[in-house]
């Protein structure tokens, strides 16, 4: 059946509204999206409230101020639209008045967190600031599901559920550090192994550390190691790409050879062995991923390029005078950049993914650091005792995560590239 | 009248896989200041890739062979390390620099496919703001915008368009759009590759319309390539008919229409239909052109010829004057 589509203006040229794809999912899709997205929400929501109620001291104030925060920055959204809709602001003013009251929204912050604690106020208002940031832009999407996503049907709320898991994760992680009960590393600070009940509700691991601690706290590595190695692969795989197939000849050949080579390994086994030779590290391990991500960047993009290239409005350009770096830069890079983002979005999940991986074979990071990767790797351990908390709770933020992330870019890509579809 | 553009003995080969295939053979031809040129034959014959050899942009695996194209230049045009200085120039002997400074200044070139010759990604203004910053650097961005809304509004555009997208126009207005681009500069020679091919025929009269009237106001001349040779009778001043890379015919365009000289131009003006001879049959050319790649000797058109002599056989035919005014290649006028 072929419905009602309609392209859509704006950054990608390739956007298409396809409203029958509401129709063309089954109910059972919707339900189980829903279940994971409210599940996780509800998830991190509970993590959140019981460690914050429990001894955590500043726990309770910083949720709050990070809520009030938030609360604010969707205020200020609200009337962002109705400025627009009134025709005051252009929709560019609009996004600079919003970015523009965040910012003295932050500032405004900084006498407040020094007031409740002078000593650390830096700190504390960093994690105001991100914090409030990220419960800022769940509270705009929930408000408006950002109608450029809404109106594009089903893979439009795939990617916002994907952005919602890993916007609650960040903030959870974000605010950590404050609402832990105790510190997540610190050894014995129960008894060894416990179940989870009222003085530890997630349970204790065998080194007497709180599972809750770790479980709120573990994701930050493993989110530092998945941001870095996607800008390594970005700002390298991307002029690479770029460089080689817009110029062709002998250095196109030897760096697609090159990237061939690594591409031929199994992902996985590659990291290990560079991790290893790197030693550990939030860097190293950034690295040992990121090479093995670039190649997949270089092809998408090389293949995208060589098509763009030989378009009509490159040669248009070329006849009305324009020079080489002028055509590549604003020719033909913006209009290859759609598929670029779909790749990162992948790129995230298996980053955390591999993140993991290199921690639970012990080329991650010192042990001591919270990390869910070591959870896994000594809850695994456990398993056989009939000890199942440990490996659960991180295993279950992991698999969020990478899913988060791998929804974003299935959304992603059934949006940015249609032709899928048909 | 001054010549703007002569083309001397100019020779384009394409080296495929099937063998080398002259798409331009030993081609001449000038072109008067603020003269329309039409440049008519069918697919294939080599006219597009005459046209894009005056802006050097011949595609991919084209080349140059021999030959001259002398551009009189009205004014020094600079560039990075220096000037083109005026005066009559061969386009062949410049580097990409210097060409490259001409193309858009001097030279402007209109394509085919209007939906595609606009990049996606920018907005209407920013093109036209793009060309002037390309050749005019010093230009202050408020002057450029101000040249692009007096543009856009010679062009039946709303000047508040600026801010849109290309994909927020239609086929006819991407193509004003285009011709807008070409003239933002004020170039002195426009040559438009099937300007109105992918239009309907309404929008294709608009455009017509448009392009007369800018020729005048541009004080422009103009090389229009097409296959459509109603499109050229409303056009052009003068005409000249390509076969298989060669010039067949080149006459003032009431002649050619009315007294045709080359066997090849009369069956193609006996294969128009014509409204005020209803009854009239179309004919058609036996046979199909011949391989670029595998060239017979003689003339071309010969094996379709209906007046084929001995002599066809042998030698090309040059071109000589023909009694409508113009010139032919074709052994039916020796020593007339």
């Amino acid at each position: 059946m072929m419905g009602k589509s309609i392209t859509i203006s704006g950054v990608f040229i390739y956007l298409r509204l396809v409203q029958e794809s509401f129709r063309d999912r089954s109910k059972l899709w919707w339900i189980v999206l829903g279940v994971i997205l409210g599940g996780t929400i509800a998830l991190v929501a509970s993590l959140i409230i019981l460690a914050a109620r429990s001894n955590s001291g500043l726990g309770i104030p910083v949720v709050v101020g990070t809520i009030l925060f938030g609360v604010s920055m969707l205020v200020v959204g609200l009337f962002r639209t109705l400025l627009i809709r009134k025709g005051t602001f252009s929709p560019r003013m609009g996004t600079l008045f919003l970015v523009g009251v965040t910012c003295i929204l932050g500032v405004i912050t900084i006498p407040v967190s020094i007031f409740i604690l002078p000593a650390g106020w830096f700190d504390l208002w960093t994690v105001f600031v991100m914090g409030g940031v990220a419960i800022g832009i769940i509270l705009l999407f929930l408000y408006s599901r950002y109608s450029w996503l809404k109106e594009r049907g089903s893979p439009g709320f795939l990617t916002i559920t994907g952005f919602l898991m890993v916007l609650s994760i960040i903030y959870m992680t974000v605010i950590s550090y404050w609402i832990v009960p105790y510190d997540p590393a610190a050894i014995n600070v129960g008894p060894i192994l416990w179940p989870p009940h009222p003085g530890f509700p997630l349970g204790t691991t065998s080194l007497g550390q709180d599972l809750l601690s770790r479980t709120i706290a573990g994701g930050g590595i493993m989110l530092q190691v998945a941001f870095l190695s996607v800008l390594i692969c970005f700002f390298v795989g991307v002029p690479l790409g770029l460089l080689s197939s817009f110029r062709g000849g002998a250095l196109d050949r030897v760096l697609s050879l090159i990237m061939d080579a690594i591409f031929a390994f199994p992902g996985l086994i590659l990291a290990i062995a560079i991790a290893a030779m790197l030693g550990p590290g939030v860097i190293n391990m950034a690295l040992a991923i990121a090479v093995v991500y670039i190649p997949s960047y270089f092809r998408v993009l090389r293949s995208q390029v060589l098509t763009i290239k030989e378009l009509p409005y490159v040669e248009a350009a070329k006849a009305l005078g324009a020079r080489d770096r002028d055509t590549m830069l604003r020719y033909v890079l913006p209009n290859s950049l759609p598929s670029i983002i779909v790749v990162m979005s992948i790129n995230f999940a298996d980053a955390v993914l591999t993140a993991a991986g290199l921690t639970f074979v012990g080329l991650g990071l010192p042990i001591d650091v919270a990390d869910w990767g070591w959870d896994l790797t000594f809850g695994w351990h456990q398993l056989i005792t009939g000890a199942w908390w440990v490996i659960t709770f991180p295993g279950i933020m992991i698999v969020l995560l990478a899913l988060g992330f791998t929804l974003v870019g299935e959304g992603l890509n059934e949006i940015l590239t249609p032709m899928l579809k048909e | 009248m001054p010549t703007l553009l002569e083309i001397h003995n100019l020779s384009i080969e394409y080296k495929t896989r099937l063998g080398t295939a002259r798409a331009v053979d030993n081609v001449s031809i000038t072109l008067d200041e603020n003269k329309t040129l039409g440049l008519a034959g069918e697919s294939g014959c080599g006219k597009s890739t005459l046209g894009r050899s005056i802006i050097r942009l011949v595609p991919y695996p084209g080349r140059i062979l021999e030959g001259e194209i002398l551009l009189n230049l009205d004014e020094d045009v600079p560039y990075e390390n220096g000037v083109v200085e005026k005066g009559q120039i061969n386009l062949l002997q410049l580097d990409g620099d210097q060409m490259r400074a001409l193309r858009g200044k001097k030279l402007a070139y209109i394509f085919q496919d209007p939906m595609t010759s606009l990049n996606p990604m920018e907005r209407i203004g920013k093109h036209f703001v793009e060309i002037i910053k390309a050749h005019e650097p010093d230009t202050p961005k408020e002057d450029a915008q101000v040249r692009t809304k007096d543009l856009l509004e010679a062009l039946d555009i709303l000047p508040e368009r600026v801010l849109d997208y290309p994909h927020q126009f239609s086929g006819g207005m991407r193509q004003r759009v285009m011709i807008g681009l070409g003239l933002t500069l004020t170039p002195q020679l426009l040559i438009a590759d099937e300007p109105t091919t992918s239009l309907d025929v309404i929008v294709e009269a608009q455009i017509l319309n448009l392009i007369s009237d800018l020729k005048d106001k541009f004080n422009l001349t103009m090389m229009l390539i097409t296959h459509n040779l109603g499109v050229l009778a409303e056009t052009a001043d003068s005409i000249a008919i390509m076969y298989t890379g060669r010039i067949m015919e080149v006459a003032p365009t009431e002649a050619l229409f009315e007294s045709p000289q080359h066997p090849y131009t009369q069956a193609l003006l006996q294969s128009v239909p014509d409204v005020r001879k209803p009854d009239r049959k179309l004919s058609w050319i036996p046979g199909s052109p011949p391989s670029l790649t595998e060239p017979i000797p003689g003339c071309m058109f010969r094996p379709r010829c209906p007046h084929a002599m001995e002599i066809c056989a042998t030698e090309p035919p040059p071109l000589m004057k023909s009694t409508s005014g113009g010139i032919v290649a074709c052994y039916l006028y020796e020593g007339s």
